[in-house]
């Protein structure tokens, strides 16, 4: 019987961190993003589709990203599934961006 | 979430005994592995709801199903449970992945 990456429960995990710590503005960023496309008024995809995205990743990545992170390559598979944009449009943008922070020291 | 009930007699009924199937996961799925298999009883009918698995993929998740609270003895799920005989485990699982079986004589 298959168990899928993020189905962990009832294994051995060791002590849980519950520190608490500030959302960063990139944690912010990703959370807007995510809840402006999944809202009501774009539609663009569902929590269960975030979920689903998600838990396509590798057991490798699911346990070696950051939440956020899984977050973010989520909403990006998700856009490109649904057309919203291509996977060459956002590399396109994200050379430009590389570009122009080495040459200039921002974004 | 807006719970729509079911048909009436349609639902199985608080305190029924099921068995959670053990099925191969959907490619979203909300069963948990450690509940597959396992015997609980019916503790609340939570209404229907669009199927997540189908949402996941940009459908409109029909037909809808059937969401049980379902609570579960920890002995029944761990084989080697070292708490209290009493202790319980409740979980929300979708009609499709119940089937109810009869109930302990007492």
């Amino acid at each position: 019987m298959e168990r899928k990456v993020n189905d962990l429960g009832g294994q051995p995990a060791g002590p849980v961190c519950l520190d608490e710590h500030p959302s960063t503005l990139h944690e912010k960023r990703v959370d807007a993003l995510q809840k402006i496309l999944s809202g009501s008024k774009l539609g663009v995809f569902t929590s269960d589709a975030m979920r689903r995205a998600i838990e396509s990743n590798t057991a490798e990545d699911y346990k070696g990203m950051l939440y956020y992170d899984k977050w973010i390559r989520a909403v990006r598979d998700l856009i490109i599934e649904q057309q919203l944009v291509t996977a060459k449009e956002i590399d396109d943008r994200v050379a430009e961006l590389r570009v122009r922070l080495a040459k200039t020291g921002k974004l | 979430m807006n719970a729509i009930p079911p048909r009436t007699g349609h639902a199985l009924a608080p305190g029924a005994t099921v068995r959670i199937l053990k099925q191969p996961p959907e490619a979203h799925c909300r069963t948990p592995y450690y509940l597959r298999g396992a015997k609980g009883e019916i503790a609340e009918v939570r209404g229907l709801f669009r199927d997540p698995s189908l949402l996941a993929f940009h459908k409109p998740g029909l037909p809808m199903r059937i969401l049980y609270r379902v609570k579960f003895k920890q002995v029944d799920v761990w084989p080697n449970y070292a708490g209290s005989k009493n202790d319980t485990v409740v979980a929300d699982i979708y009609e499709h992945w119940i089937e109810a079986i009869a109930g302990e004589t007492k």
